[in-house]
């Protein structure tokens, strides 16, 4: 795979995360820090999860149920890391509304929160796209590339950016309807965001098959587009309802 | 809700009021920046230079930390083990025993002695070993350069470079540049040590920098304390960051204008007749001299500030640390003499100053602001072993190295938060080097099968 080749699907898994960061979060220092603690988080569950699934591997390439468990417990592991997150968010909330009445500063106010949720979310897309593409994608500069057998209409690394690419719009817009729905009770943001979670990556299954991927990977991409539309919707609904 | 029989809102999304989100945690991205770009560097050095994985590598170099035993492929796990345990122990003996010897030179006032020698030990890591890493650079890069202009660009860059360090008229963008370079070239150099010796070493580092830092007769404890009672700058190499003060301010382009500010108003000083002289010292604590414009050319000292007890961030996380692999003493020593050191002074607005030159009388609280503005410092000694951790993780692979990157991250910031608790010099090596190790291990054997194998089959979640 040459320099600019690589470089091309580095940009397509993480080209909008580097813009949401350039943009946003580089200004703040504090959701810098947010989105390193959340990347931390999301690979310390990436370390618990195959703990766990280490004495099983490696599966059986032919059979596609492991795969089946091995989704579902993942999935169900992350919605639980993300409930501890918001937990731990609402601590730190608590510490800064303090310290700024200490200081005699106003409160977080909604865009605030808001933004904490975006640099949460922005960094468990950005722990995905790190170690399930960029980490295949460096050490293979070089001569040739790779497909897999079961997709062999595209090159694995561009399949695997575009994957990254959804997923990584994904877990950052997710966050901030998680965050929403916890604060304000409400059940149907609270159970989106697991349902979507568990849909996409129900979708990677499809890659099994052989010419899989070609159907997978654009219905991965329309899942995205639902996120990102849905979290749109919610956004601009809080932030009317905010300004009467 | 009916819009016309309602006032219209203010526009709530751009802040009217700055909030604490604009400006909180400045100080510790300021620390934490040149710590990435440095183990950046680091990483992008060693995946350049690495040596053909195919070919024999050359034997490692002869050094300190390979005295007792130099590991070679095919010594079973325990013989490595055990050669390891031994240099590691060899190698914190003799680092050791040089900070105790410089710690004997400080306290018996051998100034000059120690300035010297930073000052050749400076020139000789930038001259010999950059020049080395550069000849590398070029090689594996096939760029043409002949010898005499290579020469002349190195020696310039490398008197540059012990300029930059030790004089004070700088501006910090070079400063903290060449420190940079500095932990770059002894990291990368000190990443050629064979595998197990290496995290063995980092392994028995920190320890020593745990018992050194926190112990009653460790060294650096002594030297922290020795620097602190005579009101004197620390010998050694410290980062120094500089924290931005306007909100939502970027942080390249503000230090390049406090940098613009400390000469515009060293300038405003001189026309305004009192002359502000401030020598920064350890612990937070100021000596100012201030000329009172009436009645001649008295100099009077105002009092001292209380050392740790302000409730602001002018804490420091000091570890100097000296490597006996190539003996070099990283140690700083300031001039005696005072002198506006434009470098020392915070980058606070001009227009603080001028108040406080007007009012003429020691604003005790506006001094407060002055300290509040200091940042944090952090000893060379950290940025090496941080990036040899992350160096030898590069050269197995990718993910190791990002996950080590977040503990190392993850370590610095639990020190920072311990820090503002303590309140005095902490080891910053013990949490960071032992969650990468961790995080290593963990990701090397349980991680990367699972990761491998679920993205290489194109599931992901």
């Amino acid at each position: 795979m040459t320099v600019a080749a690589g470089a091309g699907y580095a940009l397509i898994a993480l080209g909008p995360a580097f813009s949401l960061f350039a943009g946003v979060i580089a200004r703040k220092p504090f959701l810098v820090l947010t989105l390193l603690s959340s990347t931390l988080f999301w690979l310390v569950s990436l370390i618990v999860l195959s703990g766990i699934w280490r004495g099983f591997l490696p599966l059986k390439s032919g059979a596609w149920w492991p795969y089946v468990i091995l989704i579902l417990t993942s999935v169900a592991f992350q919605e639980g890391v993300r409930l501890v997150f918001w937990r731990l968010y609402k601590k730190v909330e608590e510490m800064l509304d303090a310290f700024a009445d200490r200081i005699a500063k106003p409160r977080l106010c909604l865009t605030d929160k808001m933004l904490i949720s975006l640099a949460g979310g922005l960094g468990h897309g950005l722990a995905h796209a790190v170690f399930f593409c960029l980490s295949l994608l460096t050490p293979a500069f070089g001569q040739a590339t790779f497909y897999v057998e079961r997709c062999s209409r595209m090159p694995f690394f561009l399949v695997s950016a575009i994957i990254s690419l959804g997923f990584l719009v994904i877990h950052t817009f997710s966050m901030i309807i998680a965050f929403n729905g916890y604060g304000e009770r409400k059940k149907s943001d609270q159970i989106f965001v697991p349902v979507i979670h568990l849909i996409a990556a129900v979708m990677t299954l499809i890659n099994l098959a052989p010419g899989g991927c070609l159907i997978g990977t654009p219905l991965l991409c329309v899942m995205a587009a639902l996120t990102l539309q849905y979290s749109w919707r919610m956004v601009g609904q809080r932030l009317t309802e905010h300004e009467h | 809700m009916d819009p016309a029989a309602e006032p219209p809102a203010p526009a709530p999304t751009s802040a009217a009021a700055a909030t604490i989100l604009d400006t909180l945690g400045e100080e510790v991205l300021a620390v934490m920046s040149p710590v990435s770009i440095c183990m950046a560097l680091v990483v992008l050095l060693i995946s350049l230079l690495a040596p053909p994985t195919s070919s024999p590598s050359a034997p490692p170099p002869v050094t300190a930390a390979t005295l007792v035993y130099l590991e070679s492929p095919s010594d079973s796990a325990g013989q490595k083990l055990v050669g390891a345990l031994l240099d590691a122990a060899v190698f914190v003996v003799l680092v050791a025993l040089v900070t105790f010897a410089l710690v004997a030179l400080y306290y018996y006032r051998c100034t000059g002695c120690l300035k010297n020698y930073m000052r050749f030990s400076a020139f000789f890591v930038l001259f010999s070993m950059g020049g080395g890493i550069a000849v590398a650079a070029l090689r594996r890069l096939d760029a043409p350069l002949d010898a005499p202009t290579a020469l002349l660009l190195l020696f310039n860059a490398s008197a540059v470079g012990v300029l930059s360090v030790f004089a004070s008229a700088v501006p910090i963008l070079v400063r903290q540049g060449y420190m940079v370079a500095l932990a770059v070239i002894v990291a990368a150099w000190l990443s050629r040590l064979p595998e197990w010796t290496t995290w063995i070493m980092l392994v028995a580092l920190a320890l020593y920098d745990l018992v050194a830092v926190l112990a009653p007769r460790g060294p650096l404890r002594m030297l922290v304390e020795l620097a602190s009672s005579r009101d004197d700058e620390l010998p050694a190499l410290i980062y120094e960051s500089r924290p931005t003060l306007g909100p939502a301010e970027m942080q390249p382009a503000d230090s390049g204008r406090s940098a613009a500010n400390l000469y515009a108003r060293v300038g405003q000083q001189d026309d305004l007749g009192p002359a502000m002289v401030e020598m920064r010292d350890l612990g937070g604590r100021r000596s100012r001299e201030m000329a009172r414009p009436s009645g001649g050319s008295t100099f009077q000292i105002e009092g001292e500030m209380p050392t740790t007890a302000t409730t602001h961030t002018s804490t420091q996380v000091v570890t100097p640390h000296q490597h006996a692999v190539i003996q070099i003493e990283q140690r700083e020593e300031e001039e005696t003499a005072p002198l506006v050191s434009a470098a020392s002074a915070n980058s606070s607005a001009p227009a603080q100053e001028q108040r406080q030159i007007s009012s003429s009388e020691p604003p005790d609280d506006e001094f407060e602001m002055f300290e509040s503005s200091r940042g944090i410092k952090l000893g060379l000694g950290d940025f090496v072993f941080y990036s040899v951790l992350v160096g030898r993780a590069a050269m197995y692979d990718l993910m190791t190295v990002y996950a080590c990157y977040l503990a190392i991250i993850a370590g610095l910031g639990c020190t920072l938060i311990l820090l503002s608790i303590c309140r005095h010099a902490l080891p910053a090596l013990p949490i960071s080097i032992m969650l990468g190790v961790v995080f290593y291990f963990l990701t090397r054997l349980l991680m990367e099968p699972f990761v491998v194998g679920a993205s290489t089959n194109l599931v992901m979640f």
